[in-house]
């Protein structure tokens, strides 16, 4: 610890060219030759986050989170040293290179382009050295500044020396390097380290569904809307008032009542980056390696923060635990224990929101849908009959109908249906449309479709308790 | 108006209407979101068919209302406008989309407003008007500043009940019309009669915050003394308080002058000293001390007058009580210091091995440190004093045999006065005691350790005040003593009397300064110590005789000595905290054509505005930083004595001042403490060598004894620096971080710089001081020249280390660890206990429980919050970390003061009972 010399300047500067190295290279006319990169203090430790030196770069948090003149001035404050920091740095800058180009213009005039070819000629030479194919590998330990010990995928551990043209800031036990195909010396660092799984979760093309493709369901939304959306764009709300905004909400109820595609509205709305999963994408082959998808996909949103996560099917790992000799029993077990820490575990998640999904609420773990973890459930009911109406009016109205359709006549009827199953209604009455070869759908469709919904609906159930 | 709609309308609307304002402030695209995500739909083609049953109904109400007014029948007018004002206030909605009747109104607005200019003048108008009003909050036009228009044309007196966020706009829109209306010159009465409606609202409403940013928009923060009453004088005035750092004069003086008034109104005397103190404004804070009739009350107002050093004349039958002129004079502290240490069980005495703990220095250099013996005894001698400072025992100096068996013969010449001072350091505040131990010392034949002796009476007298003056009596005879006994003696007063405005002092040291003969050490050093007495006073007198000084063509070949630095501190020091005061001797040192004239008007202008955190004079700190001046030779000192280096020297000091001068001005204010430390990031990274060594000094005065770990490990990266001297002084500077913590990560990073270094007899010699600094009081002192909840800046603390910093800012050899280590005991100005002492009313000790927990800023915040988080209980008296908060654990006794910090007087609750 320490034992470097603190020729880097202090933490926060802006990078590029230490200055000491530079102001020796002035004076000695540019020399060809210039010191590799001043080695990084914290060699063969793991990266922590927010402490050290990335902590002295932070800005200071500000107080009151009220709405109020303290905070602007304090906003301000901030503000107006950060614009001292930048006209410092701009102006150190400038005289830097007035300075260089006093001191280089004699030396090399003219060379622009030699620098450029010089460049282009040591890009090649570092090429040549990295050699191909180069090998894959894991940094299992750092000796010391040009020492490690790697092993790669075939097996054996090696001792080898890194290569000085790697980034030393980069290196951190675990993490995937590059290998020489012969000498096996650490040539490169791969950045990458989520699991790529994670980062398919992510939503990059937002659902197409909107607030207004879902009929009725409207406490549902505000509610959704008050615990996930609100506190990301509007936390001085609940700054105000004194309370904490809440973590998470729960949304159950029967089968096809659209708690999926509430889901899908919420990511088609926001702008916090959406990342969605199935609870059974979270059971994996091998032991720990579960949790440690649960783990990434909360590090990955906690970076994309402000961020809302969208568990659904929770059941497939909440359900409630009991004695189990069953091994994939267990590891599904501890999976739902990762996600019960990642929910409401030591480190604050911040900017994080949870949305879970599911239909059998009363299978789940009640450590999981505590209040603190899950701090809203929202229940989605088979519709009303105003509801019934509106969602029958949104899926008829891009429809084709004959004047003798009349939708009320559904409405009024007492069946327990759902959303999804008006959703079937409708198509069915289309397909049997279709059938008929007519470009309309007309009121027997419709009637059709609903006895042969109600039957497969009643079919698919038992019909009764066998004793 | 229903009475009982009244009472309901503000707490529905606040919920409601919040997001109005967010979309105001947002711009038009939220507006748009919000609109279109509300349960509605508005922007969807279905919108319509969409709406509810009852929203239909609703919405043809209103249309039918709107078009109602637009008519010509005046009868209707009264009825529909009643029947619309109804249903804005009674509409209930989530806190995610606009109140209907508003939406629905909407598009009718210009209609409305068309229409009003068209109505006669009469009730109905002015109605209309207040409708108009409120529907005017929805307008996104902000320019148009109606709500504000139409209000002010109508007179209701009743505005309370359109809800708290319609009030919340109105004051936005207040302060926006001010604005305008100041730039173009024109009458502003009609808004301050608005507002004076305004405020009590905001206050009886939970706004405290409010009513202060529409006052202070307004710049009539004085009237909100009219407004506030028992419930909520206390958090207006916190609020208040806390946005002082922020303004700029004079707004900040008027804060703080209202506040203060608030709480002498309110009988918070403690309070309102605190705030008095801050303005440093004598009169008032006589008249606080006067105001309080209450015995317990005036001792414990003379408790805080004490911590910062005040000496207040006692008037009246107050001079009679021996027992305030005790508590004025800190008398009493050092029986408090040690019950303090009693309880915590650290009276038994350290040797300086205790704390080097060289047997956990790596093994290799184990034999080696001692090379260089006289030195490392001294160093040794130092850690001895900082680490039982004050407990009047020791191993090394206090000794059985005498003088004779002391320390002071274990070190050399020069050391024998650092160790002789020691002594007093060791007795410190404890003058009778230790006086005598002192008295032995004086007969010894050196005049090392004559003048070491000379200096350990005033380090003991620092601090505390005795009625007979015996700092005075014994240090006032100066003639024909030699000269390191006079600049000892003179240096003993400046410590013993810092603060104290003695006059008199003047007389005795002025000669000093003037007198041209006199080597320039003395003069120098009785101006430091002029300037240690009439800290922060802009005393005429003695800035005048150090300006002529200058001036005087015999000193002129004198000024470039080492020497001169201090002078031009005494100077600076005068004009401490005095902000714009200053200009005027700035004005005079620029007349003064000599290269010392610049870096006296540096320090100058830093100290006078020292923990204000002002902005504007950390950029120009910054710019003096920002050029560049060549260094063509390494910095070797022997060289330096032709004409041409001397000027670039004086500009090299110009820069380090300014270095210095960031911490001192950024230090009084949480954001700028925080921001600075960037900069220091950046100076590190393009400065010259003279910048870099003054860049770990300012980081450690800064955060004096507040070990943070982003400080302590860039410190800990430039300790290892190429140049040494930023190297030593990186390591003082983590002493002084670390000071009286015992910061076990410092103490091990210490420890690991003592083998690094030990070879390096002037490194070590300064790790070993920042070790006994780590260690001092045995971990019970501090130097944050901050007290009373941070809020109040001790001058006399700040001095010191502002002091001792300057002595090493560009070459440490030349002072610190050349022959001038007494140097370091300037730290004693700021050197206080961080204790919590409890007192009953009669000053007897009293045991009570507190929870001792980090402290927590609730300014602003809604509910009543807890102060402090993470608490343990203790029973005290108990230490007080940097940033941790007591109160009381029970209600059993009340404090008489609202910091619990320092000492405290408790007295009995007369309605509490035991359960």
């Amino acid at each position: 610890m320490g034992q470097n010399q603190s020729g880097l300047g202090g933490a926060g500067g802006p990078p590029g060219a230490p200055g000491d190295n530079n102001k020796k290279g002035d004076k000695k006319d540019k020399p060809k030759y210039e010191p590799p990169p001043q080695p990084t203090t914290r060699i063969g430790r793991k990266k922590r986050k927010q402490a050290g030196a990335s902590a002295a770069a932070k800005l200071p948090t500000v107080y009151p989170t009220a709405r109020c003149k303290l905070r602007m001035l304090r906003m301000q404050r901030v503000h107006d040293h950060l614009l001292l920091e930048e006209e410092f740095v701009e102006n150190q800058e400038r005289l830097r290179k007035a300075k260089a180009a006093n001191t280089v213009t004699p030396a090399s005039a003219g060379g622009d382009s030699d620098a450029l070819d010089r460049n282009a000629d040591e890009r090649g030479r570092v090429d040549d050295m990295r050699g191909s194919p180069m090998g894959v590998g894991n940094l299992e330990e750092l000796i010391d500044d040009d020492h490690a010990i790697v092993s790669s995928a075939t097996g054996p551990e090696y001792y080898v020396s890194i290569m000085s043209f790697v980034d030393k800031d980069l290196l951190e036990p675990g993490a995937s390097i590059l290998l020489h195909h012969k000498s096996v010396s650490v040539v490169g660092v791969l950045t990458e380290d989520t699991d790529p799984a994670v980062n398919v979760m992510k939503l990059d093309k937002a659902p197409s569904e909107t607030y207004g493709d879902i009929g009725g369901l409207e406490s549902q939304i505000q509610e959704v809307r008050e615990a996930v959306e609100l506190p990301l764009m509007h936390p001085e709300l609940y700054e105000e008032m004194g309370i904490k905004p809440p973590k998470g909400v729960i949304l159950y109820g029967a089968p096809g009542t659209g708690k999926t595609l509430l889901a899908k509205a919420v990511a088609n709305q926001t702008s916090a980056t959406f990342l969605r999963i199935v609870g059974s994408e979270l059971i994996q082959k091998y032991l720990g390696d579960g949790p440690r998808l649960v783990r990434q996909l909360f590090q990955t949103a906690a970076e994309h923060a402000p961020a809302i996560v969208f568990i659904d099917e929770i059941d497939a790992i909440g359900t409630k635990r009991y004695e189990s000799s069953s091994g994939g029993e267990r590891e599904i077990q501890r999976t739902m224990l990762e996600l019960l820490n990642q929910l409401d575990g030591f480190d604050d998640r911040g900017d994080v929101k949870v949305i879970m999904a599911t239909n059998k609420i009363d299978t789940l773990d009640p450590a999981l849908i505590r209040p603190g973890r899950i701090d809203r459930k929202i229940l989605f009911e088979n519709p009303d009959q105003n509801t019934k109406r509106k969602i029958f009016n949104l899926h008829t109205s891009k429809m084709s109908l004959a004047p003798d359709v009349d939708i009320d006549e559904f409405v009024t009827q007492k069946d327990d249906l759902s959303g999804a199953d008006v959703r079937a209604i409708c198509s069915e009455a289309g397909l049997l449309a279709l059938r008929e070869r007519r470009m309309r759908v007309n009121m027997t469709d419709f009637r059709a479709a609903r006895e042969s919904v109600l039957k497969t609906k009643t079919e698919g159930e038992p019909e009764g308790l066998y004793l | 108006m229903a009475k009982e709609e009244e009472k309901k309308a503000p707490v529905q609307d606040k919920g409601k209407g919040k997001v109005d304002d967010a979309k105001q402030t947002n711009g038009d695209k939220s507006e748009k979101a919000d609109g279109k995500d509300g349960k509605k739909g508005g922007d969807l083609d279905l919108a319509p068919e969409e709406l509810s049953e009852e929203d239909q109904k609703l919405k043809d109400e209103l249309d039918m209302l709107a078009e109602r007014l637009t008519e010509d029948d005046k009868s209707l007018y009264k009825p529909a406008l009643d029947a619309i004002k109804e249903s804005i206030k009674t509409s209930t909605s989530s806190m995610t989309a606009v109140p209907k009747p508003l939406k629905f109104l909407r598009p009718h607005y210009e209609k409305l407003c068309e229409t009003y200019e068209k109505w006669p003048a009469g009730e109905d108008k002015q109605s209309l008007a207040d409708t108009l009003s409120v529907l005017g909050m929805t307008y996104s036009d902000e320019e148009r500043l109606d709500t504000l228009k139409y209000r002010l044309l109508a007179p209701n007196k009743d505005i309370g009940s359109w809800g708290h966020e319609y009030m919340r706009h109105l004051a936005l829109e207040i302060g926006e019309e001010y604005q305008k209306r100041m730039e173009d010159d024109k009458d502003t009465e009609d808004l301050s009669d608005l507002t004076r409606t305004l405020v009590p609202f905001f206050l009886s409403h939970n706004a405290e915050a409010d009513a202060v940013d529409i006052l202070s928009e307004l710049e009539m923060i004085e009237d909100i003394k009219d407004y506030l009453d028992e419930n909520t004088y206390s958090r207006v005035c916190l609020y208040m308080v806390s946005m002082v750092p922020l303004l700029a004069y004079p707004d900040n003086d008027r804060f703080v002058r209202t506040a203060h008034d608030v709480y002498r109104h309110y009988k918070q005397l403690t309070q309102a000293m605190c705030l008095a103190i801050r303005l440093n404004d004598m009169e008032l804070i006589k008249s606080d001390f006067a105001a309080a009739e209450d015995k317990a009350l005036k001792r414990q107002l003379a408790f805080i007058l004490a911590r910062q050093r005040i000496c207040l004349e006692l008037e009246g039958e107050d001079a009679e009580d021996t027992e305030l002129q005790e508590c004025l004079n800190n008398t009493k502290l050092p029986e408090h210091y040690k019950s303090l240490a009693k309880e915590l069980n650290v009276l038994d005495p350290k040797v300086p091995e205790d704390i080097y703990k060289s047997h956990l220095e790596s093994s290799r250099t184990a034999g080696l440190t001692n090379t260089d013996s006289a030195r490392h005894n001294l160093a040794s001698a130092f850690v001895n004093a900082f680490v039982n400072a004050g407990f009047g025992a020791d191993k090394l100096m206090l000794v059985e045999g005498g003088v004779q068996q002391s320390w002071i013969w274990k070190v050399k010449e020069d050391g024998m006065t650092s160790t002789a001072a020691s002594a007093g350091m060791l007795m410190q505040w404890d003058v009778e005691m230790g006086l005598d131990k002192i008295d032995a010392f004086t007969y010894v034949s050196e005049e090392q350790v004559k003048a070491g002796a000379a200096l350990a009476t005033g380090i003991i007298n620092s601090g505390v005040r005795l009625d007979g003056d015996p700092a005075m009596a014994l240090l006032g005879d100066l003639e024909g003593k030699s000269v390191s006994v006079k600049v000892a003696s003179i240096m003993g007063l400046g410590l013993a009397y810092a603060g104290s405005n003695k006059e008199d002092l003047l007389e005795l040291l002025l000669p000093y300064v003037t007198d041209t003969s006199l080597d320039m050490q003395i003069s120098a050093m009785a101006a430091l110590s002029l300037g240690f007495i009439f800290v922060g006073s802009a005393q005429s007198d003695v800035s005048e005789a150090i300006i002529q000084t200058f001036l005087d063509e015999d000193r002129a070949n004198q000024l470039k000595d080492k020497w001169t630095r201090f002078m031009t501190l005494g100077l600076a020091l005068l004009y401490f905290g005095q902000q714009e005061e200053v200009d005027v001797v700035l004005e005079t040192l620029k007349v003064i054509e000599h290269p010392m004239s610049k870096p006296a008007s540096v320090l100058a202008e830093i100290c006078a505005w020292a923990g204000t955190g002002a902005v504007l004079k950390l950029q120009e700190l910054l710019h003096i930083c920002n050029e560049h001046i060549e260094d063509e030779r390494d910095d070797d000192d022997k060289d330096k004595k032709d004409e041409e280096k001397k000027d670039r020297s004086g500009d090299q000091l110009v820069q380090a001042y300014a270095v210095l001068g960031l911490s001192l001005v950024g230090m009084g204010e949480e954001v700028g403490q925080e921001m600075v430390l960037r900069q220091f990031g950046h100076l590190m990274h393009y400065g010259e060598a003279n910048i870099r060594k003054a860049v770990p000094l300012a980081m450690g005065l800064i955060s004096p004894s507040n070990p943070q770990m982003k400080v302590y490990d860039t410190l800990s990266r430039y300790s290892h620096d190429n140049d040494i001297d930023v190297a030593v002084n990186a390591i003082f500077a983590m002493g002084m971080l670390g000071a009286g913590t015992n910061n076990a990560r410092l103490a091990q990073l210490l420890r690991q710089l003592a083998s690094y270094y030990h070879r390096d007899p002037n490194a070590l010699f300064m790790v070993r001081i920042a070790q006994g600094l780590v260690h001092m009081g045995k971990g019970t002192l501090s130097l944050s020249p901050f007290h009373t909840d941070r809020s109040v800046l001790s001058r006399v603390g700040a001095a010191g280390l502002l002091t001792i910093t300057l002595s090493l800012i560009d070459d440490p050899r030349q002072f610190v660890l050349g022959d001038h280590h007494y140097l370091l005991y300037v730290l004693v100005t700021a050197m206080h206990p961080r204790f919590l002492i409890t007192l009953d009313e009669d000053l007897k000790p009293l045991q009570v429980n507190v929870r001792v927990g980090q402290a927590v800023d609730v300014v602003g915040q809604a509910g009543r919050p807890k102060t402090i988080t993470g608490w343990q209980t203790q029973s005290t008296p108990v230490l007080l970390g940097y940033g941790e908060r007591a109160e009381l654990e029970d209600e059993e006794w009340i404090c008489l003061t609202n910091v619990m910090e320092g000492v405290c007087i408790l007295r009995k609750n007369p309605d509490w009972e035991a359960s």
